[in-house]
């Protein structure tokens, strides 16, 4: 990543760029224009999973356009980004494939309408992220951050599942839409603390709330284009796009409302401490990017027309700043093979254009005038002025601002202004054409709609409606008077540069809350994942001790106690069956069982015991028999032969191979577990057969079968037409399972032999 | 080797075929009377494993049509295959068609069935019977 002789190589430069850019420019391009000339919304619906009504089901509306676009949008540059920050790297098309397929799970995400099926997508660009953040898969860093992203964002996207579902049940549908309609009707349904629980658990783990938010930072192992699409532009912000999806139904809920803001709050604040105690430009961003989203998650939980907007504002802003940062913190990668800001000064002389993309973006993220980050915390401050937020809360987002500032100071003053006074080994470069190009016309984006912010009045009122029905999108109106404003944010911006200027020193004083952070939720993660290998040692060794006898016993004693409890739960109506005279046959079949039975005490002999435990098998055969099941006698007899046949053959080869060891007297000694655990299995089941035949005998499917059978399948033998027609369809699945499971033995058995030998 | 194993050995000679003989049968009976593809596969499972019991393993495997996996891949894929001329005839898959054959003035009754139970047979002579073979064969010794 950090060879800079890369970059001047393009060898197949300018075609496999247009080849890498083509689809996501086709779907941004097609995406502009559809928006021009579809009113939204816009939905239509395909059936997938009609049984458990699910269906594939788009819905876009002004959240959804908002969210296309910046996905397609952003995805263009970091595409254009990418062939030039990955030029020459061995695996650069696989970067492209998977960030392709990235970007169309996103897309999935945000225009589905249906709850499963946006967790699909979902749990695709969780593993996607996993995929791209282990890019580098020969450094252990990487390995380990990308299972961590991986073990926290899935574990999340599990309670998403569950949550998912909870609230599908509650509402009685999985449409988004559906669900915000029939909102008041089951609002106060006590079960929706935990599906909303559920919700906010795979929201929060995707963007990195407290106590999850730690994957992040370390997922900045993952390229450059990969941290400023996934982890920062989109990918990221999915959770809160849910949140906000639903902040239509819940929004009055009082459980919604506090959960969001308290945490959303939390998350910003620990944050922006974490950020001051970063020396690493782009771990900094990091940090920042989960200030802003815990920011956006406050503003989902903040009820309102005018939060609703602050958060449309501010999901586009941050995405037209905080892109460009990344990509200029690519840039003095490359160009200066370093992102240590220790390390970084004075580079506006070598790198003037990554220079003026910085400036720009930064004066974005600071909310200078003219820019739109001003236009969006102009609208935020609004919307705090209107919700009754506590002062504690509103100190906090203070607080988030200074230091929000204060990196906007470090991306943009720090990096660039100043002498460069540290020796270095190759002097630092520009970067080319195709990594400037994306940074400058982001922030250049940002200056446009700062300064004319009537453009983007419709699309930012429509993506607010999405979150709160009762605005008007034609009363949008984001022109502001820019006097009160600076005024307002006039403190913001001073203690900012006052904490840029004290940062070092800050820095020192943040160093002591280490210890603090050693015990923070990572050191939980850590904890979580160096247990989990003990308890499997640990219970490996007991469950699987390698003593079949154990093995037996455990499997006997579960069986007999699960379905003791089940028999217990389903209330004991079971009675003796009527004493009929039985007839001889069947007396005598049941004889030969219970002196097969018997006879098994005494014998201790392996052979002869089989040989006894073979008459069971064969008094059943009887039984069956003469009780007018001849296939089932047919098949018991053979089952039996072939039993007894298979294990006496390999006993005697058994003992034909170790002569000496068979001689050991086997041992002969009453054991009470043993004899519990059989006994208490043994009266189980025959207080099942009890319950069997004290029920009715339901001759439905026999009278169905026998009168069927001749007629429709040409066949008097009603098991075999079962087995070959009526539900042939079966009989082939098992004959299938049957050939997997000698696929599954064969290599096995093939190895004992080859060990043998 | 013992006169007692001796004879055992001429008994099993002459036991295997017969034993594949009734398989047989009582695959083709299976229709109208006790039996099928099921305990008729069964049925030629035991023959083979007597005949591993009173020679060896690999005797027995050696008596087999052909490998047990291609035996049992024969067998799914005839069950498999016996259900597509249904579909032909507009009807779902697995249905079963019948049809009258005249062979030598003879009115035999045909159907896809048959097939479909033949499958069956070779599919469970060719993984149990193919199971227990190898696993005596695995613990035999040289043979």
């Amino acid at each position: 990543m950090d060879n800079p002789e890369q970059n001047q190589t393009s060898k197949k430069g300018p075609d496999s760029t247009l080849f890498h850019l083509a689809i996501p420019t086709l779907l941004f391009s097609c995406l502009v224009w559809w928006l021009f000339y579809q009113p939204l919304p816009w939905s239509f619906q395909i059936a997938w999973v009609p049984s458990l009504n699910i269906g594939f089901s788009v819905f876009v509306d002004g959240l959804s356009a908002q969210f296309l676009l910046m996905i397609s949008g952003i995805g263009c540059l970091v595409f254009l980004y990418g062939t030039g920050y990955l030029a020459g790297h061995k695996k650069a098309n696989h970067v492209f494939l998977l960030l392709l397929l990235f970007m169309l799970a996103m897309i999935g995400a945000v225009v589905s309408d249906n709850l499963i099926v946006l967790f699909v997508f979902w749990e695709l660009t969780s593993v996607l992220s996993f995929l791209l953040v282990g890019f580098n898969h020969e450094e252990e860093n990487n390995r380990k951050s990308a299972q961590q992203a991986m073990l926290i964002t899935g574990s999340g996207g599990l309670c998403l599942l569950l949550g998912c579902i909870l609230l599908g049940q509650i509402a009685g549908t999985y449409s988004i839409q559906l669900l915000i309609a029939r909102a008041p009707l089951f609002i106060n349904d006590p079960r929706l603390f935990w599906a909303l629980g559920f919700v906010f658990i795979g929201a929060f783990t995707k963007s990195a709330q407290f106590p999850f938010h730690f994957w992040l930072p370390n997922a900045m192992a993952a390229p450059t284009p990969v941290s400023a699409y996934l982890h920062s532009a989109t990918m990221v912000k999915l959770g809160i796009y849910l949140l906000a999806r639903l902040d239509p139904a819940f929004s009055d809920l009082f459980f919604w409302e506090v959960s969001l803001i308290t945490v959303g709050i939390f998350t910003a604040v620990i944050a922006a401490i974490q950020t001051i105690y970063e020396r690493d430009l782009k771990r900094i961003l990091a940090w920042s990017t989960i200030a802003t989203l815990g920011t956006l998650v406050m503003l989902v939980g903040m009820p309102g027309e005018g939060a609703a907007l602050a958060t449309a504002a501010l999901f586009f802003a941050h995405a037209l700043y905080k892109a460009p940062l990344f990509f200029v913190a690519g840039n003095l990668d490359h160009g200066a093979g370093t992102r240590q800001i220790d390390c970084l000064t004075g580079m506006r002389r070598y790198m003037p254009w990554t220079a003026t993309a910085a400036f720009f973006a930064a004066i974005s993220m600071a909310g200078l005038p003219l820019t739109f980050g001003f236009v969006a915390k102009d609208i935020i401050n609004l919307a705090k002025s209107q919700a009754n937020l506590l002062q504690l809360v509103s100190y906090a987002a203070f607080f988030v601002n200074v230091v929000s500032v204060a990196v906007a100071a470090i991306a943009a003053i720090h990096i660039f202004w100043g002498q460069d006074t540290i020796p270095r080994k190759a002097q630092p470069h520009e970067a080319n054409l195709r990594m400037l190009f994306p940074p400058l016309v982001l922030a250049a984006t940002g200056l446009l709609f700062g300064l004319r912010p009537a453009l983007i009045d419709p699309l930012l009122g429509l993506a607010a409606q999405s979150m709160a029905p009762g605005l008007d999108p034609n009363k949008v109106d984001l022109s502001y008077d820019a006097i009160p404003v600076i005024e307002a944010t006039f403190g913001t911006l001073a203690l900012g540069l006052f904490t840029y200027l004290r940062w070092d020193w800050l820095h020192n004083k943040f160093n002591r809350l280490q210890a603090i952070q050693k015990r923070g939720p990572e050191s939980w993660y850590n904890a979580v994942l160096e247990t989990l290998p003990l308890v499997a040692v640990r219970s490996t060794r007991v469950f699987q001790n390698g003593m079949l006898p154990r093995y037996l016993l455990t499997l006997i004693a579960t069986v007999a106690a699960l379905l003791a409890t089940l028999l217990a739960a389903s209330g004991l109506n079971w009675q003796w069956p009527e004493m009929e005279s039985l007839p001889f046959p069947v007396l005598g079949a049941s004889m030969v069982i219970a002196a097969g039975a018997l006879a098994t005490f005494r014998v201790s002999d392996h052979l002869i015991l089989l040989l006894v435990g073979g008459m069971v098998g064969y008094g059943s055969a009887l039984l069956f028999l003469f009780t007018g099941a001849p296939d089932l006698a047919l098949t018991q007899f053979v089952v039996e032969t072939i039993f007894v046949v298979v294990v006496a053959a390999v006993l005697v080869k058994l003992r034909s191979f170790r002569n000496e060891t068979a001689k050991v007297p086997p041992e002969k000694r009453f054991r009470p577990l043993h004899f519990l655990v059989a006994a208490s299995f043994g009266s189980v089941f025959v207080i099942l057969c009890l319950l069997v035949s004290a029920l009715p005998f339901d001759p439905a499917l026999t009278d169905f079968y026998g009168a069927r059978s001749l007629l429709d399948a040409n066949g008097r033998n009603v098991v075999n037409i079962i087995l070959v027609d009526f539900r042939a369809l079966d009989t082939l699945g098992e004959i299938s399972v049957l050939g997997f499971g000698l696929l599954a033995a064969y290599p096995l058995l093939k190895q004992i032999r080859e060990k043998r030998r | 080797m013992t006169s007692r194993a001796h004879m055992a050995e001429i008994f099993m000679r002459g036991l295997y075929p017969l034993l594949l003989i009734a398989s047989v049968v009582i695959l083709f009976r299976g229709h109208n009377a006790p039996g099928g593809g099921f305990i008729g596969g069964l049925m030629a499972v035991a023959a083979s494993a007597s005949y591993a019991l009173v020679f060896n393993a690999t005797n027995a495997l050696n008596r087999l049509p052909c490998a047990p996996v291609r035996l049992a891949g024969i067998g799914i894929l005839l069950a498999l295959l016996s259900g597509v001329p249904a579909i032909s005839q507009g009807l779902p898959y697995l249905t079963h068609p019948w049809w009258t054959i005249n062979l030598f003035q003879v009115e035999l009754a045909a159907s896809t069935v048959m097939l479909f139970d033949l499958g069956v047979y070779l599919a469970v002579w060719g993984t149990i019977g193919g199971s227990c073979l190898l696993l005596i064969h695995s613990i035999e010794g040289e043979a």
